[in-house]
Parts: structure tokens; C-alpha cells; sequence
């Protein structure tokens, strides 16, 4: 039957939803992050707090800064989605045990 | 005890192929198409007093919109506009479902484009699955090339004009053809466009049902008389095939064909027959799909229909309820302060930081001393002349300052001055306000207070 072939087929695997999630969710936290981060600081003030031989221009410091919030936001959701993951299924062995 | 049916889980993905459906709400979902793209694609262009109309100019810091120029100081009119579209979103969500997903999201938008050129090019989905299928041949190259081309010169257009709207489209179409396009610029143009390519071109509804967040809690602004796409159960079963001449209801037969129409049409490959479901974007496929079917039976149309979950139970449906109007007054009180903190918004900014190196100075003829540096911003386009003053202690003046200061439009003057008061009057911290007051135009002035440090005694 068509319905039978068209659902159950089309599911991700838990890892790809879990990898494409918190890619999606990491990269939405560190855009928002950068948005008010940088409306409060120019780039290029900071790389004069930092370093005044580091002349980098604006772009460029944007795309540090937004760089530098989605890899922490990766580690967070990343490390999270690993960990819900990869835990030990208790329940399950319970009820096998109870049966 | 049924098996686990843990297995299925781990099954590969399969490609979808939703199959090309016409109808009332294909209509609409096209019309939303075009006008959506039509001004994602055309509003970029446009232009205002010999500006661009809508550019977000991130190296300049300033934003530019229709004849206002935002600071990164107005950054709250940003956050409180965000938090305005969200409520709208809400407000839209609890009243008539996911119209925002079914009609409006980029996701959804990009993808019936990019679905768009899939049919032009390897045509419908019966023939779809047929060309997968077959060996590989000219005719396939031919047509998967074509399909390629179209979505990746599609995409390249699409990230070129998103980056448009942060860097001066215009001359970013002559650094283009001039092949002379900035690193960075050429960098988020390519990710914004590869980016559309993945998701419009191959994730698809996979982004509704797994990565967004608003498909999950969006059941939480649902109630009975939200506005969702249901299937008439009462009148549709039991569902079975029949011949169109027969008398079903005879038969003790529902309306439903079991064509499996609604199922082949869903983009998220749901059946609509089981409920509602947290996989459905409301886009009405499975409504025109059905509609179609029952016209050809000679059947009245809406066994898929849009409804409420009060209408199916046969009770009334309240349009008006406390969830619509607390959503209602939040929005007014939003959009009301939004628009008069817009309007008496005063386009000077003053910045003062007092010189830290030094409490104070002391001067003869017993006068105390503090440096201050002063930052004044004219946010208006044209120049501006202004006067600056002090106040808050007795005896209270500038040094070193100009009588009028002209700002030009669009700039920031940085002031380095002193401040003077007599010994006896300013002991110990003192507040004092700083004033700048424009001299053309409307009259308009902006206060920022600071402290002034005399000897404790």
C-alpha cells in the first residue's frame, strides 16, 4: 500500500535528526548571540582593546565573533544531544527484567 | 504485547515524492509564493533618496530603513520589533493554526520553488520515481543537470541578494561582475545560498518534523478552537473502495475512497486520517487532493476540510476567548509603545565618560577641576548645530568648549573637555547633567547625568 511506502520510509535516523538539530539549533542561538553582541560592541574597538596591530576590519571581526558563539553553542548542544543520547537505557532493562 | 518497533527507526532515509497536486489552496500557496519571493527578491532593490530603501549596512553599523537611519543604540526598537513578530506569530498560530508554515515560512516557500524546478525539469512524480530508478542515460544526465543548474544558479541569486540587504546591493552587482567581490562578502553569499540549496533542495519538510522548535511547542497555543486541517471521521468511514455507481451508504460504506490521495499529496508523508499530527505544516495539499476525489464521486467536497475540534464535535466555535485577547492586548501595548517611543525618539545621542585617571584638580582661586570626554552623535542625515551645558552644582561650567558645536549628518563628535566649579560648593560627589540642546530644526534636547568629585572637605 502507497500510505505504508511513503511513511516509515521517510524518517531520519535518530543520529542524522540529532547531528541536523544541533547544527540548526546551535547556529540560531549563535546568530542571536552575535546580533546583540555586536549591537553593543564595535569589532573594531575590541581589536584596539586586544591588540592594536590586529587591524582586521569589520567583516571580519562579525564573522570571529559569530564563528567563536556558534562553536561554544555547538559544544553545548552537541555535548547535550550526545549525552541524552549515548545514556544507558535503565527502563528498558527494567521492564525486560520484570517480564 | 506488541513488538518493538524499534528497527524502523534506524531505516535510511528515503527520498520523498510529493505528488503535484491543483486546487484552491494550491492557489494561494502559490500566489503566497510569488509575493514572498517577489519581495525577499525585489525590496533589495529599491531605492530611497538615492540610498538603498531596506539595508542592514553592517560595516557602516547603521541601518537604514525607508528615510530612518537606526543606531546601534536603537537596538532595543530591534528586540521589541522581534518580540512583536513572535507574539503576531503566536496570535495567528492560536486563531487559525499553522498558516505561518503552511504559506509563509521560507522553508516552505523556498522549497515549492525548488520542487518548482524539480517538475519542470524531470516532471511529475510517477515520472519522477521512474527516472531514479532507470539506469543512467543522456536523457537522464540531461535532465538531472538541468534540475542542478536551475537550483544551484537559483541559490547563488538568492545568498547574493540576501547578502544585498548588508552590503549596498548595487555596487555589490558591479564588484560581481567586475569579479572584485570581497572575501567576506563572497563567503556568506556562498553559505546563504548553499544553505537554501540543502534545505529547499533536499532536507525539506525533514526541517519541520526534526530541526524546528516552533513545530513542537506550537500545540501549546492550540486549543479547541484553533483552525486545523482535519479529516471528517464521522462521515468518512469505514473507509473502503467502492465502483462510482454503487450506493455506498447502502454498502454501509463512508465517504471515504481509501484512495490514499491525502497521503500521497503530504510533503511530510503523514495520513491526515489518523488526526492531527505535530508532522503537519497545514498546507492544505491533502484538502485539494480530496476535494478532487469527491467532485469526481459526485460527493460533497470537505471531508478533508479546515475546521475546528468544536465544529467536529457539532459544538460551537468562539473566535473571540481569553487566549485571543491576552494575545490581542499584549500585541496593542507592543506595538503602541513601539510606535511612540519611535516617534519621540530624539535622533541625538550623548555619551559622557568621566576621565578616570584623575578624581580632581585643583585650581587657584580655590576651583575644582574634572575631565570628562564627551560623545555627541547626530543621528539626522543633515547637519546639525548644538549647544552643550552643565548643571546640577552652584557656580557649575564648562572650559575648553566651543559655544556651538556642528555635528554633520551621520557623525560622531568626540569631545575632550574640562568642567569647573567653586571649592566651597562642590564637596564631596556631586550628579551633575549634561545637556545638549540642537539649535535648528525642532527644538529637541537629551540629558546624560555624570558625577563631578570635589576634596571630602
Amino acid at each position: 500500500m502507497i500510505s505504508e511506502e511513503y511513511r516509515g520510509a521517510q524518517q531520519w535516523s535518530r543520529n542524522k535528526q540529532a547531528v541536523f538539530t544541533v547544527v540548526w539549533i546551535s547556529f540560531l542561538c549563535a546568530a542571536v548571540g552575535t546580533m546583540i553582541f555586536f549591537a553593543m560592541f564595535d569589532p573594531v574597538d575590541l581589536t584596539q582593546v586586544f591588540d592594536e596591530d590586529l587591524a582586521v576590519g569589520r567583516d571580519a571581526g562579525y564573522a570571529a565573533g559569530f564563528f567563536f558563539f556558534w562553536f561554544l553553542t555547538l559544544c553545548c548542544a552537541g555535548l547535550t544531544a550526545f549525552l541524552v543520547r549515548t545514556a544507558p537505557k535503565r527502563d528498558v532493562q527494567h521492564r525486560k527484567a520484570d517480564e | 504485547m506488541s513488538k518493538p518497533q524499534a528497527a524502523s527507526m534506524y531505516e535510511s532515509a528515503q527520498k520523498i515524492y510529493p505528488r503535484e497536486i491543483d486546487g484552491r489552496f494550491e492557489k494561494l500557496s502559490k500566489l503566497a509564493t510569488i509575493t514572498l519571493l517577489g519581495l525577499f527578491y525585489g525590496v533589495a532593490w529599491l531605492q530611497w533618496n538615492g540610498r538603498q530603501a531596506f539595508l542592514f549596512d553592517l560595516p557602516e553599523r547603521k541601518f537604514y530603513l525607508l528615510g530612518m537611519t537606526l543606531w546601534p543604540q536603537d537596538f532595543p526598537y530591534l528586540a521589541l520589533l522581534l518580540i512583536i513578530a513572535a507574539l503576531t506569530l503566536f496570535f495567528f498560530t492560536a486563531l487559525a493554526g499553522r498558516l505561518w508554515c503552511g504559506f509563509a515560512c521560507p522553508q516552505t516557500v523556498w522549497t515549492e520553488i525548488f520542487i518548482w524546478i524539480e517538475q519542470l525539469t524531470e516532471g511529475t512524480r510517477s515520472q519522477r520515481m521512474k527516472l531514479d530508478k532507470a539506469p543512467w542515460s543522456f536523457n537522464k544526465l540531461r535532465r538531472k543537470f538541468s534540475k542542478q543548474f536551475l537550483w544551484i544558479t537559483f541559490s547563488m541569486w538568492t545568498g547574493f541578494t540576501f547578502v544585498g540587504y548588508f552590503t549596498p546591493i548595487r555596487e555589490l552587482g558591479m564588484d560581481i561582475v567586475a569579479l572584485n567581490v570581497g572575501g567576506w562578502t563572497l563567503f556568506w553569499g556562498l553559505f546563504y545560498g548553499f544553505a537554501t540549496y540543502g534545505n529547499a533542495g533536499y532536507m525539506r519538510e525533514q526541517v519541520c518534523k526534526y530541526m524546528c522548535p516552533y513545530a513542537r511547542f506550537q500545540s501549546a497555543m492550540f486549543d479547541k478552537d484553533t483552525l486545523i486541517i482535519s479529516y471528517d471521521r464521522g462521515r468518512g468511514e469505514p473507509r473502503g473502495g467502492r465502483k462510482r455507481s454503487v450506493d455506498h451508504k447502502a454498502e454501509g460504506l463512508g465517504d471515504c475512497i481509501d484512495c490514499t490521495m491525502c497521503v500521497q499529496v503530504c510533503p511530510t508523508g503523514i495520513d491526515i486520517r489518523d488526526g492531527l499530527q505535530y508532522e503537519c505544516i497545514a498546507c492544505a495539499a491533502c484538502i485539494d487532493a480530496c476535494d478532487s476525489v469527491m467532485d469526481r464521486m459526485n460527493y460533497p467536497r470537505g471531508l478533508v476540510r479546515y475546521t475546528t475540534e468544536h465544529a467536529m464535535q457539532n459544538k460551537e466555535t468562539h473566535v473571540i476567548r481569553p487566549r485571543m485577547l491576552v494575545y490581542a492586548t499584549l500585541l496593542m501595548i507592543l506595538i503602541g509603545g513601539l510606535i511612540t517611543s519611535m516617534a519621540m525618539r530624539t535622533p541625538i545621542i550623548l555619551d559622557v565618560i568621566r576621565d578616570r585617571n584623575a578624581l580632581y584638580r585643583e585650581l587657584p582661586r580655590d576651583i575644582v577641576e574634572n575631565s570628562y570626554t564627551i560623545k555627541l552623535i547626530n543621528q539626522r542625515n543633515e547637519e546639525r548645530r548644538f549647544r552643550l551645558a552643565v548643571t546640577g552644582v552652584d557656580g557649575i561650567r564648562l572650559d575648553g568648549v566651543d559655544d556651538i558645536l556642528v555635528v554633520e549628518g551621520g557623525g560622531v563628535m568626540n569631545l575632550p573637555l574640562r568642567v569647573r566649579a567653586p571649592r566651597n560648593t562642590a564637596r564631596g560627589v556631586s550628579r551633575i547633567d549634561f545637556t545638549a540642546t540642537a539649535l535648528d530644526g525642532v527644538p529637541e534636547s537629551v540629558v546624560e547625568d555624570s558625577r563631578f568629585i570635589g576634596p571630602a572637605q
